[in-house]
């Protein structure tokens, strides 16, 4: 070989990173990817590291990201230490995105349907032909003056992806553009708005609280923005004030957030609202809300008596009546409502309480409090849901669906037969990079960038106080045969023709990016104030990794008031399904800390690291109380079967001291029937079993809602778990102190 | 004659003068406050992602050989509902008087002039001796060479090998990132600040549990915290003096009232 | 010893085990030699191929059963170069008829401690680096780990067995010289290097014999004290005892002493003409010795698991706990005390010692007990290490248990090509028993 050619391998092996060198290169010949190499780009350097800011889509909180890209090659993530929400740290679920990048599961190109609908026999196609295909049904949808059955269902999007979909929708006539996934805090956000009068989610000032009462928050791990809440842990722990802040946690099942609370108060599974309502029925009572209307309050909440709830909730009276004087007297104190609480059929009331808890308390509006956002409110279209798709679909009101990084087959019930549903659709095209199990339902197969490939941008919801918004930027040129899902779109438009393309008449999805971003510029006044041209403030963007003020903007108080909160206050506890006697046990679930709806079952990294609370790897569990396993002759590692009244799945127990013995908890995220060698044929996915139960005023669908039954069976899978003991026989491993030694110390360093 | 003694007492100094090989330049430690670790894991996710750690799957980690450098320890205590569960990281401790080191026939782990305890992947001849002599546990062996299956391979950070079949190895503190600190600030031509260098597990730490920094510098923060009331260190009775600093977990004694 | 044997008779029985050889005897060596190579040389090239995962080695659990074995020949090696100088020095009449075999043994069981040391590296090429040698990159040992001084320990055992058992063959591969015909001539001449019997020949091979004897004696005790170290040094419960050096040395004797026994046995049975030379008055003798390092090695057991109790912390406790009682292999314990401690004592029976049970089934008891001890002591101890939540139990693999078993296969056939080209019992030793009455006599 030549040292020439070899040079060029070398060039084609390590393609350069260039901004604006990203898009229609996919269809180019390799060979005119050496140019960079011969002319380098600027910022290569080989064996220098650049660093991009851009954003995590790992999840909804929206954290800053580093991305470190060596010629050309995405080598590792970091938050962004600029970025109000993560300040420069990152969960594992962000860090193991590079996996999303380079997993060799990837669809690497087009691919059309060959074999029977479902059964995972593709056949490769260009782009060109794949385009065209799903235009050809679009203008031929649009020619029957059927466009209000095209149907679009993506993830939770925000910023300009949202506004591209809506826009090409409404451009071609249909109103049928809908989020689903199975984390949207709907109820949260409708809760706070029927309450608070909030259209998004304040930020709970955990970090500056000194008493936080969480009702089911798994905040550590996944609940709004794990990353943020983590790192405000550690400052109400170690403060800055030297003032450690007390932690109180409400759950059936110790989370990995409620393993850390200094007291754990296993309430009655379904009643935690009803305690939540007791406990502020106790602050009026015991004189601790100062309001002028504490009578109105009292009448309110007057069926909830901590005598009459401490039969409900099996929480002490005396017990109820403390964590009152506590919550109602320190000061600050925070009351959050998480996704175990929110995950009732009545979720939704139950957030209501939570709120009342902090109204009566005075934490709204005040730092370590409830703080509103007062930026970008944002409208759920509640009644838009994942149900009305099926139902639709099932009327056969939809001829063609488009999904876009979503997984509704894998995580909606069984029982509410979404995949039956889909079926009657004649044409399905996915944009997804995975071959999930509704991707695998699709007939064409279009993949879209990953999110280090791609333009994009977020704007946080639950922000901090103030607006945090993200640009996502290109960090590494695309690795396979994909285009960015702004840009398929705009083909889309294109293909189509008439007034879908006149309406849509940028070049490509970073335009589309870069006016809106214009947009916003000459509207926002702290933009503006900058005193920057619009170039050089993009530029100043894509340097930083987004937009947020300098200084925090002003707290806007919001008070709550009795009145007309009385229709979304609980009548009574939660119900669940399936007779205490055949099923006695209760089923909660949970997003897992590496998966969190499935999503993540998929990196390897995410399954080799194990699950913190169970330290169980490559697969997944249920756990059981020791004194329930051991009544019923069930050791750890045994596989049982567990069925509730809508069907049955097997999984590995694991015994864990930190259940209700009533209770039997799994998490979500395991159990694919496709998505890659990694995530295929792993335990089972407990939302399987449960009946199809939504929130009637949100259409959020409800997760913990079933009864259980367990019985051993046999299996040949064997659970797999890191820990050896975890009994620490008095040798000091872990070494404590009591909170009131820690307060006598002299006020630490930090 | 004369001339030749002299070179021997020369030599000599250097092997015997009390405090030549103490005298370190650096002595990189870590503080690890377990009363804000939440145990989440990330700083696992971390090493894996900046150290190379491959990824050895179902049936290896059976076994016990995943390939974690650090790994989040968890004891519960006691029964439902008074149960109390504590999180700890653990990783190399970087013993002052390490055992490992006594171990290795070798010399393919000693101690730096950083105060770290490094491996020599190329010089190890896989005896073990290091890995049973540690009483940590934080060692891992390369019981085969590896794959990382393509593209994944894409990710592997070029600063730090990729080892192969039949040497031991464990976490470095991140040397590639004290040396890229240190390499940055000879080229200033000033010494290493305070927070220049972060080990990737710190760096991830959402609860900012861990500070890294080095104890000769009093004004580190590391320093600083080292000298809280708070502090111990993991299994201290054994005399390794190790390097990792911990804080005590606040927490209540006795049976908490739950109910 | 019978004095009514003849020199020539001595002489054409010895020289007979060598050259006179049946069918039987090749079909038995081939067996072996195969087993060695399908048990112990194919598995191990995998094993170098696919890397140390093919074992059951884990964290915590690195050392295993490459190292039992290990130690195990260790101890084995002890026995023959021991009881060989040590009887040498005290001119003990009746080790002559054994001396040779016990050396022999020792020498083929040193053989197998070095392979498995490396069979346990994990990159067995590269183990030159442990030796202190001058080179490029300057790198030196580390003369603080006592891997480097078992490098040493078992280097000078090594050379200085062979260098005994050599010096003591000398005569004797002179005086087959003159007999022998082809290779076997040729064999013998070059390595008794000029041996006339002159006077001064054979005092000079008396004073070496008498030195190396001398230096070896403490030799024993200082290697083995040496493997000991290898684990005694470390902090791991269960390894870090005091008691370690005198305990090994004790067991690697006891267990010596048995593979010394059994292989007479084995040996007379394959050639009746040794009962001539090996006796029950023999077997009287070295029964004595079993049944006392019996003793001394039950009661350092003893020691080891008192001192444990006593210490009464929980990594003491958990240690035990798992070695007596709860971990998979605990019901090995009893198995052990039984082989090392009870069935010894049997001996103090006069009739036994020269029994089918006395001269086989104790023996095979005592090696079988000897190698469970290493066992609970060596993978055992690592299982419960200071941090619980790194606990794991030890499963060793077919690779694993398939090597040491190849090994003694091998041992067996080296053995038997040994006997084949050297005279097994020390010629000119059983003519001085035979002819000139001794000063120490019976
Ligand atoms: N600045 C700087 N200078 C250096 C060095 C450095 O690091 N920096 N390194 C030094 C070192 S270590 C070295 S080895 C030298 C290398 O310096 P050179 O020996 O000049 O090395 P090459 O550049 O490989 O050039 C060798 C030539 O041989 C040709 N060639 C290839 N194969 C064959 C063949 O089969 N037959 C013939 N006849 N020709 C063939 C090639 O096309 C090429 O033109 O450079 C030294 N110079
Ligand atoms: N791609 C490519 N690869 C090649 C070649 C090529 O032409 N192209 N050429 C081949 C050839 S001919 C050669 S000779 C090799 C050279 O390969 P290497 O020997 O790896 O050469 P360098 O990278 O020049 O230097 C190695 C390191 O030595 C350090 N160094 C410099 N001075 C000193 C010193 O005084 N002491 C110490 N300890 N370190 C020092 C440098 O900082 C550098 O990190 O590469 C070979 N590999
Ligand atoms: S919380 Fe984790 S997954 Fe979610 S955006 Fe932040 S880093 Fe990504
Ligand atoms: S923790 Fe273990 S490996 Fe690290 S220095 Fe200490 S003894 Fe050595
Ligand atoms: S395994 Fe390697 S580093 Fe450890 S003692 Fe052996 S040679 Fe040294
Ligand atoms: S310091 Fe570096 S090598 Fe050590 S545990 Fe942290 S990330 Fe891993
Ligand atoms: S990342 Fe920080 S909080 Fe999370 S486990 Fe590690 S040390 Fe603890």
């Amino acid at each position: 070989m030549k040292r020439r050619d070899f040079l060029k391998i070398l060039g084609v092996g390590g393609v350069g990173t260039g901004l604006g060198y990203f898009f229609g290169k996919a269809s180019k010949p390799p060979a005119a990817e050496l140019i960079p190499y011969l002319i380098p780009p600027v910022d290569v350097i080989p064996g220098v590291a650049n660093w991009y800011p851009s954003l995590c889509t790992q999840c909804s909180a929206g954290c800053g990201i580093h991305v470190r890209v060596m010629e050309g090659r995405a080598k590792k993530i970091e938050g962004n230490p600029l970025h109000p929400i993560n300040k420069g740290k990152l969960c594992a679920r962000g860090q193991a995105s590079l996996q999303v990048l380079y997993n060799p599961d990837r669809i690497k190109k087009p691919l059309k349907r060959r074999g029977d609908r479902g059964k995972g026999d593709f056949e490769e196609i260009t782009w060109e032909e794949g385009l065209s295909l799903l235009s050809k049904n679009l203008t031929a949808l649009s020619e029957k003056g059927e466009t209000e059955k095209l149907y679009f269902v993506s993830s939770q999007t925000r910023g300009s992806l949202n506004s591209i979909i809506n826009n090409f929708m409404a451009s071609y006539g249909s109103p049928n553009y809908m989020q689903y996934e199975l984390i949207q805090n709907k109820n949260l956000l409708f809760a706070n708005h029927v309450s608070m009068g909030l259209n998004n989610i304040p930020h709970y000032d955990i970090a500056n609280t000194k008493y936080l009462l969480s009702f089911g928050a798994d905040f550590g791990t996944t609940w709004l923005s794990p990353v943020n809440y983590s790192f405000a842990y550690g400052q109400m722990r170690q403060g800055e004030d030297g003032i450690r802040g007390k932690f109180v946690q409400i759950e059936p099942r110790l989370s990995l957030t409620g393993a850390n609370a200094d007291e754990w108060v296993p309430a009655k599974p379904g009643t935690e609202g009803v305690l939540a309502l007791a406990i502020a029925y106790a602050i009026v009572e015991d004189g601790y809300y100062k309001g002028s209307d504490a009578a109105s309050w009292k009448a309110l909440l007057s069926e909830y008596s901590p005598k009459d709830a401490a039969v409900v909730t099996e929480i002490a009276e005396g017990r109820i009546r403390e964590i009152a004087k506590e919550f109602g007297q320190t000061r600050p104190s925070l009351a959050i409502g998480g996704e175990n609480l929110a995950r009732y059929e009545n979720g939704m009331s139950g957030i209501v309480a939570v709120n009342i808890l902090n109204h009566l308390a005075g934490n709204i509006g005040i730092r370590g409090g409830v703080i509103p956002n007062s930026n970008g409110s944002r409208t759920i279209d509640f009644k838009n849901n994942i149900n009305a798709l099926a139902t639709a679909a099932s009327a056969s009101k939809v001829k063609t669906l488009l999904v876009y990084n979503t997984n509704p087959v894998f995580t909606t019930p069984k029982a509410m037969k979404t995949e039956e549903s889909l079926r009657n659709i004649p044409f399905i095209a996915s944009f997804s990079s995975f071959m999930d199990e509704t991707t695998a339902m699709a007939d064409l197969i279009l993949p879209a960038h990953t999110s280090l490939e791609d333009w994009g941008d977020d704007f946080a919801d639950p922000s901090v106080g103030h607006p945090v918004v993200t640009i996502m930027q290109p960090a590494v040129s695309p690795f396979f045969n994909t285009v960015g899902i702004g840009d398929i779109i705009l083909s889309l438009a294109k293909g189509i023709g008439g007034k879908v393309k006149d309406k849509m008449q940028w070049n490509d999805f970073s335009d589309y990016l870069k006016d809106a971003w214009k947009a916003n510029y000459s509207k926002d006044k702290d933009m503006l104030a900058s005193a920057l041209t619009f170039d050089e403030f993009w530029n100043q963007l894509l340097a930083r990794g987004g937009w947020w003020p300098a200084d925090q903007a002003k707290v806007k108080s919001v008070a709550v008031s009795p009145k007309g909160i009385e229709a979304h206050i609980a009548k009574a506890s939660s119900r669940f399904e399936g007779d205490e006697k055949g099923f006695p046990l209760y089923l909660t679930t949970y997003a897992h800390s590496s998966y969190l709806d499935g999503r993540g079952a998929n990196l390897p990294w995410l399954q080799e690291i194990p699950d913190p609370m169970t330290s169980v790897v490559w697969g997944n569990w249920i756990e059981l109380n020791p004194k329930t396993a051991s009544n019923m002759g069930i050791k750890e590692g045994d596989t049982v079967s567990v069925e509730s009244p809508f069907g049955k799945i097997n999984a590995h127990v694991y015994l864990y001291p930190g259940i209700r013995p009533d209770t039997v908890s799994m998490p979500i995220g395991q159990g694919h029937s496709t998505y890659g060698r990694y995530a295929k044929g792993r335990g089972s996915n407990p939302i399987d079993i449960l009946p199809f139960k939504e929130d009637p005023n949100t259409g959020e669908l409800a997760l913990n809602v079933t009864r259980v039954k367990i019985s051993r069976v046999i299996s040949s899978e064997k659970m797999v778990k890191i820990e050896g003991s975890t009994k620490e026989l008095g040798r000091n491993i872990v070494q404590t102190i009591s909170p009131d030694e820690f307060n006598k110390m002299n006020k630490e360093v930090s | 004659m004369a001339g030749f003694l002299e070179r021997i007492t020369e030599r000599w100094k250097v092997y015997r003068e009390p405090g030549f090989f103490k005298k370190l330049d650096h002595k990189w430690t870590m503080v690890i406050d377990l009363d804000k670790c939440n145990g989440c894991g990330a700083c696992v996710l971390a090493c894996y992602a900046e150290n190379n750690l491959p990824v050895v799957g179902k049936d290896e980690c059976a076994m016990s050989r995943a390939f974690s450098w650090l790994r989040i320890e968890r004891y519960i205590d006691g029964e439902y509902p008074d149960v109390k569960v504590k999180f700890i990281p653990v990783m190399c401790q970087h013993c002052s008087k390490a055992p490992c080191e006594t171990g290795c026939p070798v010399y393919a782990t000693y101690h730096n002039q950083d105060g770290l305890n490094v491996q020599v992947y190329n010089r190890c001849v896989g005896t073990f001796t290091c890995a049973t002599y540690c009483p940590y546990d934080v060692r891992r062996f390369n019981w085969r060479s590896y794959k990382f299956e393509q593209p994944l391979d894409h990710q592997l950070n070029p600063d730090v090998t990729v080892r192969e079949m039949g040497v031991m190895e464990k976490c470095t503190f991140c040397i590639q990132r004290i040396r890229a600190a240190k390499d940055k600030a000879k080229d200033e031509g000033r010494t290493v600040q305070d927070g220049e260098v972060l080990p990737a597990c710190v760096q991830s730490c959402p609860t900012g549990a861990m500070i890294f920094g080095d104890l000769l510098d009093p004004n580190s923060k590391a320093a600083k915290l080292a000298k809280s009331p708070r502090r111990y260190r993991l299994l201290e009775e054994l005399n390794a003096d190790p390097s990792v600093i911990y804080l005590k977990r606040v927490m209540k004694e006795g049976p908490s009232k739950h109910g | 010893m019978d004095r009514t044997i003849t020199y020539k008779e001595a002489s054409e029985d010895i020289s007979g085990i060598i050259t006179k050889t049946g069918w039987k005897y090749y079909a038995v060596l081939t067996l072996m030699a195969v087993s060695a190579v399908s048990f112990l040389f194919l598995p191990w090239a995998y094993q170098i191929y696919s890397g140390q995962g093919v074992t059951g080695l884990n964290a915590p659990v690195f050392w295993g059963l490459y190292l039992v074995n290990f130690i195990y020949w260790v101890g084995i090696a002890h026995a023959g170069t021991l009881i060989s100088a040590m009887l040498y020095i005290t001119q003990t009449p009746w080790r002559r008829a054994i001396a040779r075999g016990a050396e022999t043994m020792t020498f083929f069981a040193l053989f197998l401690v070095s392979l498995f040391i490396f069979v346990h590296m994990g990159r067995p090429w590269n183990f030159y680096w442990t030796m202190p040698y001058p080179n490029q990159r300057q790198i030196w040992t580390n003369f603080t780990s006592p891997i480097t001084f078992d490098v040493f320990a078992i280097g000078t055992y090594t050379t200085s067995s062979i260098v005994f058992l050599f010096f003591g063959m000398i005569p004797d591969l002179a005086s087959l010289s003159h007999t022998a015909t082809g290779w076997r001539k040729r064999l013998y001449t070059a390595l008794s290097f000029g041996w006339r019997g002159t006077d001064r020949q054979w005092h000079l091979q008396a004073k070496a014999c008498m030195f190396f004897g001398a230096f070896i004696m403490p030799l024993v005790v200082s290697v083995h004290s040496v493997v000991s170290w290898d684990f005694a040094l470390s902090v791991v419960p269960g390894y870090a005892k005091t008691v370690f050096a005198p305990y090994f040395v004790t067991g690697a004797l006891l267990s010596g002493f048995a593979g010394v026994l059994l292989m007479l046995s084995i040996m007379r049975e394959a050639y009746p003409v040794m009962k001539k030379y090996v006796t029950a008055y023999h077997y009287d003798k070295v029964t004595i010795f079993v049944v006392v390092l019996s003793l001394i090695w039950s009661y350092l057991t003893l020691m080891e698991v008192v001192t444990g109790l006593y210490a009464n912390t929980s990594q003491e406790i958990e240690h035990l706990k798992y070695k007596l009682a709860i971990s998979p292999f605990s019901y090995l314990f009893a198995l052990m005390i039984f082989s090392n401690s009870v069935l010894p004592l049997l001996y103090i029976f006069k009739k036994l010692r020269n029994s089918f049970f006395g001269r086989f089934i104790i023996p095979v008891f005592v090696l079988i007990g000897m190698w469970l001890e290493r066992f609970l002591i060596v993978p055992n101890s690592l299982s419960r290490k200071f941090l619980p939540w790194m606990w794991h139990d030890y499963s060793p693999t077919w690779v694993e248990y398939s090597i040491p078993i190849g090994a003694l296969f091998f041992f067996i056939s080296m053995f038997m090509v040994f006997i084949k080209v050297f005279p097994i019992i020390a010629i000119f030793e059983v003519k001085e028993d035979i002819g000139i009455p001794m000063r120490k006599s019976h």
